[in-house]
């Protein structure tokens, strides 16, 4: 009887969630397919090939995952004390916490980065401030370079950090560090000890998050790099908007698809080991 | 080691949570703080832990002041209501962190965590994750890792709350016996009356961030020096009256003839006290009443009787084979008590 | 009444067919309520509304719906589906052989479409041209007052006489060309580009560009910020900054002459009113509305007597700006686009 209950109540949840499930089939998975099979055109890989042995697309794609990397890095060292002081704010706190991390999300992504433009720019903010007090005689060119599209990149990946962890923070018990203190723990190695690996898993998917995001950026890099930096999606975009050369961006589409997958994937693995569960 | 409390405020914003509290633990003393929750008591333990610091008033450890001390150097070892186990953490592992804190030896903590495993029985699960074990096994590994590094003093915070009821009462006999081996002194905190009457040396029962009384439990159990404490503390009832000379006069039962200063007055009377046997001897007031309730407890019953021209009363009977059932709802009895049985409330 | 919809509607169908007939001198055609026009968006739709799309409605009484941005993936995919959106739409001036060759627009019609007085560059058998823009130098007065700023692509590359940081397109179109002329190409002998020698040229060049400017806004907002001094960029968004005020100004010296092109996407329902629609963008009084506003002037010779004086100068496509100005070769770039681009790319990555 109970089993039959469960069974239908089962069958309700599928149907509940059938828009959803049918909407992603619809139009994520069918056009992604549809993105690979383009790439395999005619059967031939000469599409991969030219990407595999080309070695601007190559090199372009190896930038591109060490900009990600870099960018997950430091999002990582800013968003961890960021969202360890959300998770023990009281409410003002918390409330102007968000509001300023949210702040980015109100506004376009062209408009943030024209920001960061009078913000950094030779004659900018910075560099005025800088010359002011004497710390520097001639312009710091903090934009224009990797350095511009590093810092535009984590200023707006940010939050997609400090959220995940955050969240893995608040379902900590705070009794936990407090345990810990009471046993002897020195406030540093309770951290390390009890509440850095409790985090963990925030942690793993916020790097996820913002290393897949990153490798799809390129408005920020286009114009914070000054030209100088070249992502992957800008070349893919170039492709499907310039030159309507559609089975080579799917080729390199798919080849970006598999690199971020198999990211998915390790981190998945790296997830899987450590002890998520809480009591 | 002692345990000395003294003149502790605590205040969080308008609300007074400790209003001045002294208590003292001799070593090795098990003495458990009962009150309502709302009352004070986790506020009280945590001024002991070190997690909080008092407005006013000083924490001593044997002779050290440690009011000013951090708790990771308090050396106090506790209990959590929830038993806050590192839940990526081993049974050995939880255990075994005090001792990895203090920089102990490796064999030195490996055989000192089986042998607090061992006292706690869960020597076979050392590999276990906390929630790969019960709600009474986390308790005990809780209580091995409280324990294990041989802390000055022992705090237990509700630690039975969330276990059942038959659970509960044979880890209360096993901590008792644990503490006793240990000779720790430890202070413990309930609003379980009954789980406090089982296991305390003594009871400091507390009310609105005071304590009420401080004493052995038969003796705060007979009598009460607040009304509040003789209402928490078993079931009673209070008879309101009128104190002259040698004499309280309570409506219903005449003149009590106890001793108290002139004015109104409440007397405590248990249940147990009330006799319900007009023909028994060395009774000092009697009265009629009706019953109201009877409720049948196996070994006893409870009675709720209208009392006549006065309150109701609770009454509790022993039930024996031998005896004839209570008396039934609607029925009319006798009922009675001696005098010495009847306790003086202090007003105020 | 309502006992007769039928005949009621067929009443009104011939009133229509009554009224449409003498006014439009042609065969009856059915009338849409509507039509779609596509095109760049921003400032331009806003004046396209007051302009063709006004004009338009109250000639025919059809309304005029507008839409956003260009876009020649859509295009196509638009046409290859068979049933287009657009009536009519804009077609970036990159585009505008290929169009033809990939066959995805209508021929014009030479009744309806009046393009006489046109100079032939700008008459073509499928798409209207209607518009012309550059890509000249825009520069600082401040830095470069009374005309002391550099004049053609060779004076661009003398950093000793021409200092301060400067800012190209991070595009091969455009720098290719500018490339070879400073080095010397006479402007009637660009095409076909010579590669190798046009990223020598640029290798020279190279450390003095401080930003690869991306989108259209950037070398405005780069000149506006002084974070350069000299910038190429579309003549349109340096036009604005002189007439608001800034201290920006254009230089048209071998500047890249371009068009603005619009077609009627082959299969569209309504092509006779796209047809209709293109016939009223070739009003010289509404073209210089646009000229005058935005500095996109049409090729209709009667429009620059609807201009103001002073704005005469400014427009890339006025007597005296025309002729220091060579015409971007739109059929080398859509051949060797690709190519040229994935040259560029290399040559960016290329520290």
């Amino acid at each position: 009887m109970s089993s039959r209950v469960a069974d239908a109540r089962e069958r309700l949840l599928l149907l509940l969630a059938l828009p959803a499930l049918v909407l992603l089939l619809g139009l994520f998975a069918f056009p992604v397919l549809r993105l690979l099979a383009m790439s395999v055109e005619g059967g031939s890989l000469e599409y991969f090939e030219k990407a595999a042995l080309d070695g601007l697309y190559v090199s372009v794609l190896a930038d591109s995952l060490r900009i990600a990397s870099v960018v997950t890095g430091i999002c990582l060292v800013l968003a961890y004390p960021v969202a360890l002081w959300l998770s023990r704010a009281g409410r003002l706190g918390l409330a102007l916490g968000l509001f300023a991390l949210l702040l980015p999300f109100w506004t376009s992504v062209l408009v943030r980065t024209y920001a960061w433009m009078v913000l950094l720019g030779r004659n900018g903010v910075m560099n005025r401030m800088l010359r002011d007090w004497g710390l520097i005689d001639a312009p710091v060119m903090l934009l224009y370079n990797t350095s511009g599209v590093l810092i535009g990149m984590v200023h707006v990946l940010l939050p997609y950090m400090v959220f995940p962890i955050y969240a893995a923070l608040l379902r900590v018990d705070p009794d936990l560090g407090r345990a810990a203190e009471g046993l002897g723990a020195p406030a540093w190695r309770a951290f390390t000890r009890i509440t850095l690996p409790l985090s963990l898993p925030g942690v793993s998917a916020g790097c996820a998050l913002v290393f897949v995001l990153s490798l799809g950026f390129f408005i920020t890099p286009a114009l914070l790099g000054g030209g100088r930096v070249i992502m992957i999606s800008m070349l893919i975009e170039q492709q499907v908007r310039e030159f309507l050369d559609w089975p080579f961006a799917a080729a390199l589409s798919a080849v970006l698809l598999a690199v971020t997958l198999g990211i998915y994937a390790l981190v998945g693995r790296f997830g899987g080991k450590s002890h998520l569960a809480t009591p | 080691m002692r345990l000395s409390v003294q003149g502790i405020v605590k205040r969080f914003g308008a609300t007074t949570a400790l209003g001045g509290v002294d208590l003292d633990l001799a070593e090795g003393e098990f003495l458990t703080i009962l009150g309502p929750s709302g009352s004070g008591k986790t506020t009280l333990l945590k001024v002991v832990a070190g997690f909080e610091a008092p407005d006013a008033g000083r924490v001593r450890l044997g002779e050290e002041d440690v009011t000013e001390v951090s708790p990771r150097q308090r050396d106090v070892g506790m209990v959590f209501q929830n038993y806050a186990l590192f839940p990526h953490l081993t049974v050995a592992q939880n255990v075994a962190f005090p001792l990895e804190m203090r920089r102990r030896p490796k064999p030195e903590i490996a055989k000192r965590v089986t042998e607090a495993l061992a006292l706690v029985e869960l020597g076979a699960l050392s590999g276990r994750l906390p929630r790969q074990l019960s709600g009474g096994q986390q308790q005990r590994v809780a209580l091995a890792r409280a324990v294990v590094f041989g802390p000055r003093l022992l705090l237990l915070d509700e630690p039975f709350g969330a276990l059942d009821r038959k659970l509960r009462e044979g880890l209360q006999l096993e901590v008792r016996r644990l503490q006793r081996r240990l000779g720790l002194t430890t202070l413990f905190i309930t609003h379980d009356q009954e789980e406090a009457l089982v296991m305390s040396d003594r009871i400091a029962v507390m009310n609105h961030g005071r304590l009420d009384q401080v004493g052995a439990p038969a003796e705060v159990y007979a009598r009460p020096a607040t009304r509040f404490v003789a209402d928490f503390l078993g079931e009673s009832n209070l008879l309101e009256g009128e104190a002259r000379g040698d004499a309280v006069a309570v409506p219903g039962f005449g003149p009590v003839p106890v001793a108290c200063p002139p004015g109104p007055a409440t007397l405590l009377l248990r249940p147990e006290a009330l006799r319900l046997d007009a023909k028994a001897a060395g009774l000092d007031c009697r009265a009629t009443g009706r019953v109201v309730e009877t409720i049948f407890l196996g070994l006893s019953a409870k009675l709720r009787i209208r009392v006549e021209g006065g309150p109701e009363v609770l009454a509790r009977v022993p039930l024996r084979p031998s005896t004839p059932p209570p008396a039934g709802e609607g029925a009319t009895v006798a009922l009675g008590f001696a005098a010495e049985d009847v306790h003086v409330v202090p007003r105020g | 009444m309502t006992n007769h919809p039928r005949r009621r509607s067929m009443l009104l169908g011939s009133a229509g067919l009554a009224l449409a007939a003498p006014a439009l001198g042609q065969p009856a055609r059915a009338k849409p309520d509507r039509i779609v026009v596509n095109a760049s968006g921003g400032a331009m739709a806003n004046i396209f509304r007051r302009t063709y799309f006004a004009e338009f409605e109250k000639l025919h009484g059809i309304r005029v719906v507008d839409t956003s941005p260009v876009d020649f993936g859509k295009l196509r995919a638009m046409v290859e589906s068979g049933n287009p959106e657009w009536t009519v739409t804009e077609i970036g001036g990159q585009d505008a052989t290929r169009v033809k060759q990939m066959n995805l627009v209508e021929p014009l019609d030479a009744s309806i479409i009046d393009r006489s007085g046109y100079p032939a560059a700008a008459i073509d058998s499928h798409v209207y041209v209607s518009s012309a823009y550059s890509t000249a130098l825009g520069f600082r007065t401040d830095v470069f007052p009374n005309g002391s700023q550099p004049k053609g692509w060779a004076q661009f590359w003398d950093v000793k006489r021409f200092p301060g940081p400067r800012s190209l397109r991070n595009h091969p179109v455009d720098n290719l060309e500018f490339a070879l002329l400073a080095d010397g190409v006479p402007k009637d002998r660009l095409y076909p580009l010579d590669m190798d020698r046009a990223f020598r040229k640029l290798d020279e060049i190279r450390p003095h560009i401080v930003v690869w400017w991306t989108t259209g806004a950037q070398p405005a907002q780069l000149l506006v910020d002084k974070e350069v001094v000299l910038a190429t960029g579309w003549n349109g968004r340096f036009f604005e900054l002189t007439k608001s005020g800034a201290t920006v100004a254009t230089e048209f010296a071998e500047g890249s002459l371009k068009s603005s092109v619009f077609g009627i996407p082959r299969g569209t329902r309504q092509a006779y009113w796209g047809q209709q629609f293109i016939q009223v963008m070739t009003n010289p009084r509404l073209q210089a509305v646009y000229a005058t506003e935005l500095s996109y002037a049409g090729f209709n010779p009667a429009t620059m007597d609807f201009v103001p004086e002073e704005v005469r100068p400014l427009l890339p496509a006025a007597p005296g700006n025309l002729e220091k100005q060579f015409w971007l070769d739109v059929a080398w770039w859509t051949e060797n686009g690709a190519k040229a681009q994935e040259r560029w790319n290399r040559w960016m990555l290329r520290r």
